[in-house]
């Protein structure tokens, strides 16, 4: 595989209309920033909302948990108290809410941990510092050997403040 | 805050963690050591003599323990639930002072949490509560409001400690560039491999997003269950059902409380005033005098409604509560500093007071406090039967305890602001703006 290259941009709007060219063209881009930049990096890519199958998902195991839990257990082990019924509706209810939320919450960190590949500690994926700064990175991959001169014009043309070519990880 | 660089927000934030002087020793030192000696070290020594060292007796066998517990639970509402909501509503004024808010909902139930230990007198039974069959074949009885607690506790506990590290794995990551020595390895691996590209920013804020709402429903039912510790008993003065909005509102308002004392504090040891400005204690003080507001209205709702209902022992609980002393002393000045002090913030220039604020704000959670402990301390010796009845004075031991978790708490908090970002880098960054060629560029 070719080397990559990475543009350092002061301004978002620039990296952002680097990024665009560049996509048409063909290549592969990757933004760094060190905000989230929301409808901005809209030009570039629109991601759907996988989460929400997680954080549905999670609800739902943990109100079957919560029910299971609270009637169940009365059904297995019964405990009869004068006048009360062996499943109550208000336990039941609570404990079940409480699961509820409780089982989406952990499903939806999960989610967010196998969607976006973390936590990870090898050293195999490109980084660098400056983006957790003031720096918007965008890293440019898949160029042809002879391109690389003509992509890295390209992003000091767009004003990137600096160009670097990168070791493959 | 245009004024401010990115570098520079970076620059402070990791300034606070890493520069450390002498008063954060001494203070640390001394929170340690009270902590230890008063609520340590009582706690051993109840624990080795027997509950019987406690005030607690017939029929008052809840005490100063519940009451800190309530106090402690009311306190934890400041951040989670707050947070969630200024995110959910997008409101930027959040920025600067969720991280620590949110810390304080964890260091808060955290501290409620050993409460439960602490009043239970054999807490190495505490696993009695867990669901289990045990030998005997018997599960824990979930028609008890007892195991709401412990569900409803252990779940916002969890919750919350997720929603704090979650929104801090950006500046994890930030810190992990900046720190070298032993920091370097520990912050590299609480970063989890943080890049900040677009996909991870991405799927941050969506997940953020879906903690925050089930955050929101969470915290209200929590200290609702709180309140069904008490208003589903058949206890004069305890079974209301007022209690459960009663509570969350308490619990709201005694939390932003504790947040402005703590901001002001945070705002002032850590040189932080470019970023927790006066429009924050503005925001935070309007917050608290709408919180003032409902919080009499329910006071007035309760007081009125028995007095309506007239039965001889609801009269008893609140003849107890407002008119003998040393009660009616405690009553009448938790109604000026929660009813009538915050009042002060109707003034645009008081909100805007440090002064008064640390004063209001500390005055609130006196106020919260002493709410909380009439409602043990004033119910239960007042029960249906006068033969039965006999007052409740908290003992040295239950008091040093009480004292011993304030020092508890401002222990966690001083390791919290040198180990985590505890304001939110990003998100600070974010209220500068993002840099376009025209300047900046706000959400």
């Amino acid at each position: 595989m070719n080397q990559p290259v990475l543009g350092l941009f002061k301004y978002v709007d620039s990296m952002v209309e680097a990024a665009v060219m560049l996509k048409d063209t063909g290549y592969t881009v990757t933004v760094f920033s060190p905000i989230p930049l929301g409808a901005e990096l809209d030009p570039i890519i629109v991601r759907k909302n996988y989460i929400k199958y997680f954080s549905l998902i999670g609800g739902i195991i943990g109100l079957l948990f919560g029910i299971i839990l609270t009637l169940g257990t009365a059904a297995m082990y019964v405990l009869p108290r004068g006048g009360l019924p062996l499943w109550p509706a208000t336990p039941t209810l609570l404990l079940t809410y409480e699961s509820t939320i409780l089982v989406g919450v952990i499903f939806t960190l999960m989610g967010f941990f196998v969607i976006a590949r973390l936590p990870y500690y090898g050293k195999k994926r490109f980084y660098t510092p400056k983006v957790a700064l003031d720096s918007f990175g965008l890293l440019v991959e898949d160029i042809q050997e002879d391109k690389i001169e003509e992509v890295e014009k390209l992003l000091h043309d767009y004003g990137a403040n600096e160009v670097n070519r990168v070791e493959q990880p | 805050m245009e004024n401010i660089s990115y570098n520079e927000v970076n620059e402070d934030v990791v300034r606070t963690m890493t520069h450390t002087t002498w008063k954060y020793w001494v203070a640390l030192v001394t929170c340690a050591v009270m902590a230890t000696v008063l609520w340590g070290g009582a706690w051993a020594y109840q624990i080795y003599v027997g509950q019987g060292v406690t005030g607690l007796n017939t029929p008052t066998f809840w005490g100063i323990y519940l009451a800190n517990f309530v106090f402690w639970i009311g306190i934890s509402h400041s951040g989670t639930l707050l947070s969630a909501i200024l995110f959910i509503t997008a409101t930027p004024w959040r920025r600067s002072i969720y991280r620590s808010a949110e810390a304080i909902t964890f260091f808060s139930v955290l501290t409620a949490a050993l409460f439960i230990f602490v009043h239970m007198g054999r807490p190495w039974n505490f696993y009695w509560t867990m669901p289990y069959p045990t030998t005997r074949q018997l599960w824990v009885n979930f028609t008890s409001p007892i195991m709401f607690d412990v569900f409803a506790i252990s779940t916002y506990m969890t919750s919350s400690v997720i929603f704090l590290y979650f929104g801090s794995i950006p500046d994890l990551a930030a810190v992990r560039d900046r720190v070298t020595g032993w920091r370097k390895p520990i912050y590299t691996y609480l970063a989890l491999g943080w890049r900040g590209t677009e996909a991870e920013w991405h799927w941050l804020s969506k997940s953020y997003t879906f903690f925050a709402v089930f955050i929101i429903p969470l915290a209200v039912s929590v200290h609702s269950i709180v309140s069904w510790d008490f208003a589903l008993s058949m206890v004069p003065g305890l079974n209301k059902t007022i209690f459960a909005p009663y509570f969350v509102v308490g619990a709201i308002f005694s939390g932003t409380a504790a947040i402005v004392t703590l901001m002001v504090i945070l705002r002032k040891s850590l040189k932080f005033e470019k970023y927790i400005t006066m429009m924050h204690f503005d925001k935070l003080c309007l917050l608290l005098l709408v919180m003032s507001l409902l919080w009499s209205y329910i006071n007035v709702v309760e007081v009125f409604s028995d007095w309506y209902a007239n039965t001889s022992v609801e009269n008893e609980t609140l003849r107890y509560r407002m008119f003998m002393p040393p009660h009616s002393y405690m009553y009448w000045l938790m109604i000026i500093t929660n009813s009538i002090m915050p009042l002060l913030f109707i003034f645009k220039k008081l909100r805007t007071s440090i002064f008064v604020c640390v004063v209001v704000s500390i005055g609130i959670n006196v106020g919260m406090w002493i709410e909380r402990y009439l409602i043990v301390a004033t119910t239960l010796p007042r029960k249906y039967l006068p033969n039965m009845w006999h007052g409740y004075t908290p003992s040295l031991i239950e008091i040093s305890i009480t004292v011993g978790s304030f020092f508890f708490f401002a222990m966690l908090f001083l390791i919290f602001v040198k180990v985590w970002p505890s304001v939110s880098i990003y998100e600070v960054k974010e209220d500068i703006g993002i840099p376009m060629r025209k300047g900046f560029k706000r959400h």
